[in-house]
C-alpha cells in the first residue's frame, strides 16, 4: 500500500514536471544562442517604401547586417533617392534575436539616431516597430521611419538573399 | 407582445404627468436671438437665412473640449481629419477649413496651420452659444465666407458674481482638462475670466496588421509559399497620435458708461505645445480688442472697434533650443465700424473694415515678409415689407491691395411666414481672396527638394449659393405627453465654386520638382439639409439631423478628408430634477457617416459612433459629469487622415463646482 502510494506520488511529480516542460517548450522561444553570427552578412533584394500612400521600389539594395552581440544585430540601410531628394544611409544599433524554428527573428521597438543629409546638415531620424526574419540566405525586414521634418513616416520592407 | 407594450404606455402616462414641467433644461424656454445671418440681433425664426443654433445646454450635454468636439458631434456633413504634419483639417460639406469662416464674437482669427485656423484655440469654457450659418455669407462677412461662417459667441454672466473650477479625465490618450472661471456683474462693469488647461498624451494608432505579420507573409512569398495578399496591402497615414499642451486663459470686461456708451475691452492668451518625434512644436496666439457702442436709441446705433491678433509657430528641439528653421508669425490689426438705423418697418446697416495682414513665415523666400491691406465697406437694408413678407439685401466690396484684386458680393434673402410654414430663399455670393502664404509661398517642402511656389497673380475663389428652406417651429399644449416645443427644418441649396485655389504641376524651379499655386475650375455643391427637434416639457429630447450632399464640376477628392453623401448626428435627452437637491441631465447621441463619395474603397466605408453622456447636478452647485463615447466600440481597420480618431470605446469623468450669488 505505502509502495503503492509512494510510485503514484512519483508518477505524479514526473508528469509535473514534464507537464511544466512541455509548456515551457511550447509557450516560449528557444534558449538564446549565439545567432548573430549566424545571420551577419549582406543581403541584396528589393526595397519597397510607401510615402503618403505612394510605394516606391528599389530592386538593388544592400541591407547589412553586422554582429553586434551574440544575439544582436545592428543594420546599415543604404542610401535612397537622388539629389536633394536623397535620404542618406542610415543604422539600426541593437536588433535583439531570438530563433524560433527554422528562423531567426529580429525585433527592435524604436531607435533613434542622426545621420547627414543631402544638404550636409545633421538630420534625425525614428526607426520604429522593426522586424527582421531570416531563414537560410533569405531575410525580410520591415519597419517605420520617420526622418528629419519629413512630415509622412516611411514605411519599407525589403526581401533580400545573402551572396 | 402588443399587451406589454400598452400596458407599459399605461404605466408610464401618469409617471410623465406627475414629472410634467420638472424639465432643468433652461435652453429652449425663451425665444433664441441669433445675430450671424444678419449682423444684427434677430429672433431664430426671423432670421432671413437658415441658421442652425448650438445653445449652451448642448455645449454642456457634449462636454466637449473645443470646437472639434462640439461640431462633430453636433452638425452633420462635418467632418474633421488630419493634413500634413498631423494638424487638423475640417471639411463642412465639401467645403475645406479655409472655405468656412471661424469668428469667435464676430472677430477673425490669424494664423493658419494647412489651410485652417487652429481649432484648439477655441476652447468652449466661456462660450454661450455657436451660431453656423451654412453657405455663402462674403456680402457681410467678407472673404473665406464661401462654404459657411461658424460664430462662437462668449457666455456673459449676469449674477453679480459666480465662480467655478472643473476637471475632466478622458481615457482616450489620459487626457486632462482642467479649468476656472471667474465672473462678476454691477450696474457698471462686467467682468468674464476663464483659464483652461488641458494634456494629452501620444497614442499610438493600431495598424491592420502587426510589422511582424507582414514580414511572415513576405518570407513565405519569397520562399514561394502560399501567403495572403492582404496582410501586405496595409496603406494606413496615420501610425502615432502626437500628444500635446494646451493653456487658454481669457478675460472680457464691460463698462456701461452711461445708457448709451457701452466699452468692451478684452484679451487672451493661448499656448499649444505639439509633442513630435524628434522635435516640438509650439504656437502662441495673442489676442486683444476694444469696442464701443454707442446707442442713440433703440432704433439707432454706432460700433467702433479695434481688434488685434496674432499667430506664432516655432519649432523647439528636446532640449529647449528653438531651430528657427520653423518660425512663423501672423499679425492682423482690423477696424471696424457698423451703423444701424431702423426706421418703422426697413432697418438699414452700413458697415467698413480695415485689415492689415502681416505675415513672416519660414515658407517664404529667407528673409521675407509679406503684408497686404484690406479695405471693406457694406450696406444692408433690412425690409419687413409685410408682417409675413421680409426680405435682406446685402452688397458690399472688398479690396485688397496685394492682388489689387477687388470683390463685389451681394446677397438677397427673403422670408415668407405662411401660416404652418415659414419660407426662406436667399441668394448669395461667396469669395475668398488668395492668402499672402498662396501668393509668395517658395518652400522646399520637408528640405527634400520638392519646391511649392506662391502665384502673386492668383484671383479670388468665388461662389453663387442659392438655398430654399422650409421651416416650422411651435408649441403642443394641452396634450398630455407630447406636449412641447417641436421644430422642422428642410433646406435645399446649391453652391456654384469657381476659381479654385490649388497646386499644379510647376514644372522644374532651380533643379527641383515644384508645384505652383493656380486657379482651377471650381465644382457645384448640391445638397438637402433636414433638421427636426422636438423638446417634451416633462424633460425628454428628441433630436435628429441629417445631410445629403453631392458634388459635380471639376470634382477632385482630398487624401486629407473624404466627403460624405449621407451624414447624419441625433440625441435622444433627458433632464429632470428629482428634488432640490439632485437632478439628472442625460444623453445618449451618435453620428453616422456614408461612404466616401469618392468611390475610395480602402478608407472607411462609414461608420456610427454612439456617446452616452450623464450628467448628476448636486445640491445645484456640483456637477459630476460622465461618459462613455464610442459605446459599440467602433475602430478602423486602418487609420487615414479621414478616419474617426477613436481607438475604441472610452470613458470620462469630470467635475465642476460651480457657486453663484
Amino acid at each position: 500500500m505505502r509502495f503503492k502510494n509512494f510510485m503514484t506520488m512519483a508518477l505524479a511529480v514526473m508528469a509535473f514536471v514534464f507537464g511544466v516542460s512541455a509548456c515551457g517548450s511550447d509557450d516560449n522561444d528557444e534558449p538564446e544562442v549565439a545567432v548573430a553570427a549566424q545571420v551577419a552578412g549582406s543581403y541584396t533584394g528589393n526595397e519597397i517604401f510607401v510615402v503618403d500612400n505612394e510605394e516606391s521600389s528599389n530592386e538593388t539594395k544592400t541591407y547589412v547586417f553586422a554582429k553586434a552581440t551574440d544575439t544582436a544585430v545592428d543594420l546599415t540601410i543604404p542610401e535612397v533617392g537622388m539629389g536633394m531628394m536623397t535620404i542618406p544611409s542610415f543604422a539600426v544599433k541593437g536588433i535583439a534575436l531570438t530563433k524560433e524554428g527554422s528562423i531567426i527573428k529580429g525585433k527592435l521597438a524604436s531607435y533613434e539616431g542622426t545621420a547627414k543629409g543631402a544638404d550636409g546638415t545633421d538630420k534625425a531620424y525614428t526607426v520604429t516597430d522593426l522586424t527582421a526574419l531570416f531563414s537560410g540566405n533569405t531575410v525580410v525586414v520591415t519597419f517605420t521611419m520617420k526622418y528629419g521634418r519629413m512630415p509622412f513616416p516611411f514605411v519599407e520592407s525589403f526581401t533580400g538573399t545573402r551572396k | 407582445m402588443t399587451r406589454f407594450l400598452i400596458t407599459g404606455m399605461a404605466l408610464a402616462i401618469p409617471a410623465v404627468c406627475l414629472t410634467a414641467q420638472t424639465a432643468i433644461r433652461d435652453s429652449v424656454a425663451l425665444e433664441p436671438v441669433v445675430v450671424t445671418a444678419s449682423h444684427s440681433p434677430k429672433a431664430l425664426k426671423d432670421a432671413p437665412v437658415v441658421t442652425r443654433l448650438i445653445t449652451l445646454h448642448d455645449i454642456k450635454i457634449t462636454d466637449a473640449t473645443n470646437i472639434q468636439d462640439l461640431l462633430t458631434q453636433e452638425i452633420p456633413g462635418l467632418e474633421f481629419g488630419f493634413a500634413m504634419s498631423q494638424e487638423t483639417s475640417l471639411n463642412m460639406s465639401g467645403f475645406g477649413g479655409n472655405a468656412v469662416l471661424f469668428l469667435v464674437d464676430g472677430e477673425r482669427m490669424a494664423g493658419e496651420t494647412m489651410d485652417n485656423v487652429d481649432y484648439n484655440r477655441m476652447a468652449l469654457d466661456n462660450v454661450g452659444r455657436i451660431e453656423i450659418v451654412k453657405g455663402a455669407s462674403s456680402a457681410l462677412y467678407g472673404s473665406n465666407a464661401v462654404g459657411g461662417v461658424v460664430n462662437i459667441i462668449s457666455r456673459e454672466n449676469l449674477e453679480p458674481w459666480t465662480a467655478n473650477i472643473n476637471t475632466r479625465y478622458n481615457t482616450f490618450g489620459h487626457e486632462w482638462r482642467h479649468g476656472a472661471g471667474f465672473s462678476f456683474n454691477t450696474t457698471k462693469w462686467n467682468s468674464q475670466t476663464s483659464f483652461q488647461h488641458t494634456t494629452l498624451d501620444p497614442v499610438d494608432l493600431p495598424k491592420a496588421h502587426s510589422s511582424e505579420e507582414v514580414a511572415l507573409e513576405l518570407m513565405k512569398k519569397a520562399q514561394g509559399l502560399p501567403y495572403d495578399e492582404s496582410v501586405l496591402n496595409d496603406d494606413s497615414n496615420l501610425s502615432r497620435l502626437y500628444g500635446q499642451k494646451t493653456y487658454n486663459v481669457k478675460e472680457r470686461l464691460t463698462w456701461r458708461a452711461t445708457d448709451q456708451l457701452t466699452l468692451i475691452g478684452r484679451g487672451s492668451y493661448f499656448f499649444r505645445t505639439s509633442e513630435r518625434d524628434t522635435h516640438d512644436y509650439h504656437f502662441n496666439a495673442y489676442s486683444a480688442g476694444l469696442k464701443s457702442r454707442y446707442a442713440w436709441n433703440a432704433d439707432r446705433h454706432l460700433e467702433l472697434s479695434y481688434a488685434y491678433d496674432q499667430y506664432d509657430k516655432a519649432s523647439f528641439m528636446p532640449d529647449g533650443t528653438r531651430t528657427h528653421d520653423h518660425d512663423y508669425t501672423n499679425r492682423q490689426h482690423v477696424v471696424h465700424a457698423l451703423y444701424s438705423h431702423s426706421l418703422g418697418e426697413i432697418s438699414l446697416l452700413l458697415g467698413a473694415d480695415y485689415l492689415h495682414d502681416h505675415l513672416a513665415t519660414y515658407q517664404f523666400l529667407a528673409g521675407t515678409i509679406h503684408s497686404q491691406h484690406n479695405i471693406d465697406g457694406y450696406a444692408q437694408f433690412d425690409w419687413n415689407i409685410t408682417e409675413r413678407l421680409n426680405v435682406v439685401g446685402s452688397v458690399r466690396y472688398d479690396y485688397f491691395s496685394a492682388s489689387s484684386q477687388k470683390a463685389f458680393t451681394g446677397r438677397l434673402a427673403v422670408v415668407y411666414k405662411l401660416p404652418l410654414f415659414t419660407l426662406r430663399a436667399n441668394y448669395a455670393n461667396g469669395f475668398r481672396a488668395p492668402t499672402l502664404k498662396e501668393m509668395y509661398m517658395h518652400y522646399d517642402m520637408g528640405n527634400m527638394g520638392y519646391m511649392l511656389i506662391g502665384n502673386p497673380d492668383l484671383e479670388p475663389e468665388k461662389s453663387n449659393n442659392f438655398n430654399i428652406a422650409v421651416e416650422r417651429q411651435n408649441r403642443i399644449r394641452n396634450s398630455g405627453i407630447i406636449d412641447g416645443r417641436y421644430s422642422f427644418t428642410l433646406m435645399g441649396y446649391c453652391n456654384i465654386f469657381d476659381k479654385r485655389i490649388t497646386t499644379i504641376d510647376g514644372g522644374m524651379y532651380d533643379g527641383m520638382e515644384s508645384a505652383i499655386y493656380s486657379n482651377e475650375d471650381g465644382v457645384n455643391v448640391w445638397g438637402v439639409d433636414l433638421s427636426m427637434a422636438h423638446y417634451f416639457d416633462w424633460g425628454l429630447t428628441l433630436k435628429l439631423n441629417y445631410s445629403w450632399m453631392h458634388q459635380t464640376g471639376n470634382v477632385w477628392f482630398s487624401q486629407f478628408n473624404q466627403p460624405r453623401t449621407h451624414s447624419m448626428t441625433w440625441r435622444i435627452g433627458y433632464d429632470h430634477r428629482f428634488s432640490r437637491h439632485y437632478a439628472l441631465d442625460a444623453a445618449l447621441s451618435g453620428r453616422s457617416q456614408g461612404k466616401p463619395q469618392s468611390g475610395r474603397t480602402d478608407v472607411d466605408q462609414g461608420y456610427t459612433i454612439w456617446k452616452l453622456m450623464l450628467q448628476h447636478h448636486l445640491w445645484r452647485s456640483i456637477h459630476l459629469n460622465t461618459a462613455v463615447d464610442n459605446i459599440f466600440n467602433y475602430k478602423p481597420k486602418a487609420y487615414y487622415y479621414c478616419s474617426p480618431l477613436t481607438t475604441g470605446t472610452s470613458f470620462s469623468v469630470g467635475v465642476t463646482v460651480e457657486i453663484k450669488n
